[in-house]
């Protein structure tokens, strides 16, 4: 008995060596993240240029933002992004309905961003002040809103994956589809990590 | 005759097939410990600004704390800790450049 296993558990153990140094999710995916953080790495540069060749005028921009609700939002994605995490634990221990409800909870969490960032803009608007009122509002209105659409696509695909777990579609050998939604919605939170402090804090 | 996952599918009783990779590489501790760390960071950052007087060292300290989160993402909730080499320092690399590149554009 002992010598049949010994083989079987080489190729266990060989396997669990390249477990620990794959890739998670689709090659494909990885390289749609690298697509948007190269897009997103440019506007922040732009946005930090800028900022130098209207220094008076960001001042005055950024005074007019909320701060709270910028460190709100924060606090949410990292939150909505560690629900993430357990739900990829608990389908790679196989238990798919739990997985569903910590994405349900993950995606809970999000929604209250949109809602402080959709406060945040109609607050902006009572101001009159909008997308054309001058360079600063013009890139804070297109960066925030292209990262709300990175969201609300994020939310799309942890819907999708939700249902999928639910299902128990997934498992041990078929996961990556799971890996790959969750790693796309972790790139979206490492963005708003570098976009909060540019745009709120410095 | 079946080689690999298929053929441990197939022939080993369960408990030995839970000993297969797919199983956690991060506990939930970890993402729990990641997840506190990175919202004591992102409070530090949003303050520091009232005890930080000196603009170089307040930029400075603001963008090292977005690497430190950048870091915890990657390798904790991304999971490239244990991903390919070239995948982690790729990631690694664009929460290292970008906050070099934007702490230049504003310091100099």
């Amino acid at each position: 008995m002992d010598s049949e296993l010994e083989p079987a558990l080489v190729i266990i153990n060989n396997e669990q060596i390249l477990a620990e140094h794959r890739l998670p999710g689709d090659l494909a995916m990885w390289f749609f993240i690298l697509a948007e953080l190269t897009v997103f790495a440019i506007l922040f540069i732009g946005f930090a240029v800028a900022e130098q060749l209207n220094a008076e005028m960001f001042i005055e921009g950024k005074a007019k933002l909320h701060q709270v609700a910028g460190l709100m939002n924060t606090l949410t994605l990292i939150t909505s992004s560690f629900f993430v995490a357990l739900a990829l634990n608990a389908m790679h221990a196989g238990d798919g309905k739990k997985s569903a409800k910590l994405l349900v909870v993950a995606k809970l969490v999000a929604s209250v961003y949109i809602a402080v960032k959709l406060w945040e803009y109609l607050s902006l608007f009572d101001q009159n002040i909008d997308i054309e009122t001058n360079t600063f509002f013009t890139l804070y209105f297109m960066i925030t809103f292209f990262h709300l659409m990175h969201i609300l696509l994020g939310m799309v695909i942890l819907t999708f994956i939700a249902v999928k777990a639910n299902k128990n579609e997934y498992n041990a050998s078929n996961i990556t589809g799971f890996e790959s939604g969750a790693s796309y919605w972790h790139m979206v939170d490492m963005l708003w990590i570098i976009l909060f402090p540019l745009i709120y804090v410095i | 005759m079946a080689y690999g996952r298929y053929a441990l599918d197939n022939t080993l009783p369960t408990y030995l097939c839970d000993l297969t990779p797919m199983k956690t590489l991060y506990s939930n501790k970890k993402n729990t410990l990641s997840w506190l760390w990175l919202m004591i960071l992102t409070v530090i950052s949003t303050f520091i600004g009232l005890v930080l007087n000196n603009k170089t060292l307040f930029i400075g300290t603001v963008l090292f704390i977005v690497f430190l989160k950048g870091q915890q993402i990657i390798d904790v909730f991304m999971e490239l800790a244990q991903a390919p080499k070239f995948w982690r320092r790729l990631f690694l690399g664009y929460v290292t450049v970008l906050p070099i590149i934007i702490g230049f554009i504003y310091i100099l």
